[in-house]
């Protein structure tokens, strides 16, 4: 915990949740997050939806913030992979317990894949989506990290979902999703629209703009939002 | 030495040997960051060689990461840095570190994580994300769970709604079944007490108008006297009305006794014409005619009743017949009589046809706002027809008339039920019980609950009946109506108990508990019922002032109307009147003026006659004073059965329908030593 960004333990015990903007509420959860502790950072996501915060606002503003900070943390080297991993780890575990509080919508009637692709590790922002979508009243199957091509058209059989959406945050990837999306294209005739999202998609402007995924999504907010126009759903 | 130049191992060799187990490389660049050396490991396993660029070593977009750290290390010595990089054809991320060379270039040294520790890592990735997802999915089935239970709690609800409603519409027909009891009971309520209120002003008018007629108070001229006469008609004629009216009552109440007697359709035929034909208003439009068989029909039924439903009938088909004829029509069709009133009137919608038998339902129409009528006779011919067994309909064509058929039995089905025990053979297994009684119905409640005690009733309506059935048969015992046969009654008994072959039969003595003798039983000595006559009053008081004193005579009447006639009645009389408007006043009076005869009214609003006489028998002073109950009222069944003091022998008749009473009967003839053992046993 030699990091510079850490704050000193009297300005976390200063925080107010019901005053604290989200940015600060971010930085804040980062610091729990690097301190490696599970237990405050269940009881802050607690605090935050008894002070009135929305599970989705926590979800997209502190949780999802707070990744996108690591990451950028691990891209400047100031955190290695090993943090990167711990930090993740307690987000899926304040992403459950956010889990419960939630009032998801009425079901609505279309279901959902959602799945890494082919070689992607990082599937904590395909989870993020995956609760979204859940929320939202999509009926969603979570495949999690690196599905192979194979694996993914039996799930696609077995299921015969409404929507696949692939995530992908590290550029490398790049052609194993071209692969994924050619594959899933053409053993359902291009009848299963595709969704596409993660931190990689601004890098990939070439690829998506020659695979032409139906909705192309770069938070949560956006695919849930996508996915209702798409189905013609109101929000 | 030997076993370095044997094996001929030099370091390079050796890092040959495991360059593609090396976790560790080491390149150098330029300052442009062209690999100017690699070693063993970094060319076997990145396909770093010489000449070629730093940069390429990256995986796709990690380029970028790679100038960064090229950049640094040429400043100074960098932490370690995290690049994936293409390695082994696959892309690895490796921590890299770097340092400048001193002659402008740098040098770096890469470092892969432990396999081992990569997998280890990957499983517990894997496995948390298997776990996160199980934790989604066991939260969607509580919530599904949740939602299923709020369904259920839903259906509960409305179940629990639905039900409330239905026992919210049980309770409101409850109300309204109740309503319509209170209705009913107030109506009769109101018949019985109109019957009342209208009595009283009525025996006044009559009581006045004879006194008037009599000339007490002065002579009347004649045209006075036909004015007098003419009230008086009226008066008797409103009375009779009100008595029609509580026979209607009755008869809705099911109260109405059936008197049912031997004669033929032609008798009753004749009868009725005369009865009808003033009906006739008009006869040169309308003509009655009446149709019966050949043969003659012999008929046991109620023949007052049965001329009441045809009085109603005809009256009802002359009032909707302006021309044409109305033909009553008899014959005997399959055993029943059947009488038909066939009129050419205006007929009756059929819609109509069960309205029309309804209390007050008339129908409307021209002729109907012309003719009037209570709406109670169909009603009341439709019950008249059912209490003799029967069916009246009505079939009818709007404008062409209507038919009312009555099909009735020719016998009564009471008479001959009564006719079936009366000539069954004895049962040896039961013993004979002889029933001295002239109320049928009072008989088959008598068999209905000794049968099953083991007894076979022998019924006998007479003491003549009585007497032959004793000639044959020796009952097990003998319940006798005293009342029956007045004084032939007591000398049955008498005789009964006298014969050495009889006496030892028991003999229950059964009374009718009319008002009258319960009046009595609690020490009343006359029942009157009013009008009083007052040659019955003066006789009556004759015989119990036998002293020659002046007589002493004490009214207890709240109606002054009626004290007034009793005053006018006993004038110039040698009594000495006290009236007192109370029963409590009376009781004081009777005590204090000790009169030689009291007449109480039955109502009295403050007090009632009972309790007025329990005051008068429980003091020494009035007890022995003679009582005359007078009463206008038809008595309710609760004050009936105030009457009624049951004792062990004297057995109420109208009660005998109520278990209690049959259970008394029973411990009655247990008492009398009449068991339900086989009657061998009970015979000496």
């Amino acid at each position: 915990m030699s990091h510079a960004d850490l704050q000193p333990h009297e300005k976390r015990r200063r925080l107010s949740p019901s005053t604290a903007g989200f940015a600060e509420l971010k930085d804040f959860y980062v610091n729990v997050q690097l301190r490696g502790d599970r237990r405050e950072a269940l009881h802050f996501v607690d605090r935050l939806v008894k002070e009135g915060h929305s599970v989705p606002d926590i979800q997209q503003h502190v949780i999802a913030a707070a990744q996108r900070e690591i990451g950028r943390m691990w891209e400047d080297s100031r955190i290695g992979i090993a943090q990167e991993h711990m930090a993740t780890a307690i987000s899926q575990l304040a992403l459950a317990q956010l889990y419960r509080y939630a009032q998801p919508l009425p079901a609505r009637g279309r279901k959902v894949v959602m799945a890494c692709v082919e070689g992607e590790l990082h599937d904590f922002p395909a989870r993020l989506v995956a609760d979204a979508l859940d929320l939202a009243g999509y009926e969603t199957r979570f495949l999690g990290a690196d599905v192979p091509t194979g694996s993914l058209i039996n799930v696609l059989e077995q299921e015969s979902p409404n929507l696949l959406a692939l995530s992908i945050t590290m550029p490398f990837h790049a052609a194993a999703l071209r692969r994924q999306v050619k594959s899933v294209r053409d053993h359902t005739d291009g009848r299963l629209p595709i969704a596409v999202g993660g931190l990689a998609c601004d890098q990939l402007k070439e690829i998506t703009a020659e695979i032409r995924p139906e909705i192309l999504a770069t938070s949560a907010q956006e695919m849930v939002e996508a996915a209702n126009r798409l189905f013609g759903l109101s929000a | 030495m030997s076993s370095a130049a044997t094996h001929n191992h030099n370091e390079q060799s050796m890092r040959r040997a495991w360059a593609q187990d090396s976790c560790e490389f080491a390149l150098a660049c330029d300052g442009d960051g062209r690999i100017t050396w690699a070693d063993e490991c970094a060319r076997t396993r990145t396909g770093a060689s010489e000449g070629m660029s730093l940069f390429d070593l990256g995986a796709d977009g990690m380029k970028e990461r790679l100038q960064s750290l090229f950049r640094r290390a040429k400043e100074a010595q960098t932490q370690e840095i995290e690049v994936p990089i293409t390695c082994d054809a696959r892309i690895e991320t490796w921590a890299f570190r770097g340092k400048p060379d001193g002659n402008g270039g740098v040098l770096l040294l890469g470092r892969e994580p432990p396999k081992e520790y990569r997998g280890a890592l990957r499983q517990v990735e894997q496995s948390m994300t298997e776990i996160v997802e199980l934790n989604r999915q066991i939260l969607r089935q509580s919530r599904e769970i949740e939602r299923q239970k709020n369904d259920l709690e839903k259906t509960v609800r409305e179940l629990e709604e639905s039900d409330r409603g239905v026992r919210t519409l049980h309770s409101e027909l409850e109300d309204s079944a109740e309503v319509a009891r209170r209705a009913t009971s107030m109506k009769s309520r109101v018949i019985a007490n109109v019957s009342h209120e209208f009595r009283t002003p009525l025996h006044t008018i009559m009581g006045l108008s004879r006194i008037l007629l009599e000339g007490t108070d002065g002579t009347l001229s004649d045209e006075q006297r036909k004015q007098i006469r003419f009230m008086r008609a009226s008066a008797e004629e409103l009375l009779t009305l009100v008595d029609d009216m509580l026979d209607i009552s009755k008869a809705e109440a099911g109260k109405a006794i059936l008197r049912p007697e031997r004669f033929t359709v032609s008798e009753f035929m004749s009868g009725l014409r005369g009865m009808l034909r003033p009906l006739v208003t008009t006869p040169e439009n309308v003509e009655l005619r009446f149709e019966e068989p050949q043969e003659p029909i012999a008929l046991e039924t109620d023949r007052g009743k049965l001329s009441q439903i045809l009085r109603n009938l005809v009256s009802n088909a002359l009032k909707f017949t302006e021309t044409g004829s109305v033909t009553v029509y008899a014959a005997n069709e399959h055993g029943d009589l059947v009488i038909r009133v066939i009129d050419t009137g205006i007929g009756i919608p059929n819609d109509q046809f069960e309205h029309i038998f309804e209390e007050f339902g008339q129908i409307e129409s021209p002729l109907q706002a012309k003719t009037k009528g209570t709406g109670l006779g169909l009603a009341l011919s439709r019950r008249l027809a059912e209490m003799l067994g029967g069916t009246l309909e009505v079939a009818s064509t709007v404008g062409a008339g209507s038919t009312f058929t009555l099909r009735i039995p020719r016998v009564h089905p009471e008479v001959s039920e009564y006719q079936r025990l009366q000539t069954r053979e004895i049962d040896p297994a039961r013993a004979p019980l002889l029933v001295v009684e002239d109320d049928r119905k009072t008989i088959f409640i008598y068999e209905k609950y000794l049968a099953m005690a083991g007894f076979q009733v022998v019924p006998a309506r007479s003491i003549e009946d009585a007497e032959r059935i004793m000639a044959k048969t020796r009952p097990a015992a003998v319940v006798l109506d005293v009342m029956l046969d007045g004084e032939t009654s007591w000398n049955f008994l008498a005789r009964l108990k006298k014969d050495p072959q009889t006496h030892d039969i028991p003999v229950l003595v059964v009374t009718v508990t009319a008002k009258e003798e319960r009046a009595r039983a609690l020490g009343a000595d006359e029942f009157w019922i009013k009008p009083v006559d007052q040659a019955r009053l003066l006789r009556k008081l004759g015989s119990l002032n036998t002293n020659g004193t002046r007589g002493k005579v004490l009214v207890i009447d709240d109606d002054e109307r009626a004290r007034y006639l009793m005053r006018k009645h006993l004038e110039g009389g040698s009594y000495q009147l006290f009236e007192a408007a109370s029963g409590p006043e009376g009781v004081v009076m009777a005590q204090t003026h000790r009169p030689h005869v009291i007449l109480l009214d039955f109502l009295l609003r403050e007090m009632n006659a009972f309790d007025v006489l329990d005051e008068l028998k429980g003091d020494a002073r009035t007890r022995n004073i003679p009582v005359i109950i007078i009463t206008s009222h038809a008595l309710e069944p609760e004050e009936r059965q105030r009457l009624e003091a049951d004792t062990e022998v004297i057995l109420s008749k109208q009660s005998l329908s109520r278990e209690i009473a049959i259970n008394r009967i029973r411990d009655a003839l247990r008492k009398a030593g009449v068991g339900v053992a086989p009657p061998q046993a009970s015979r000496p």
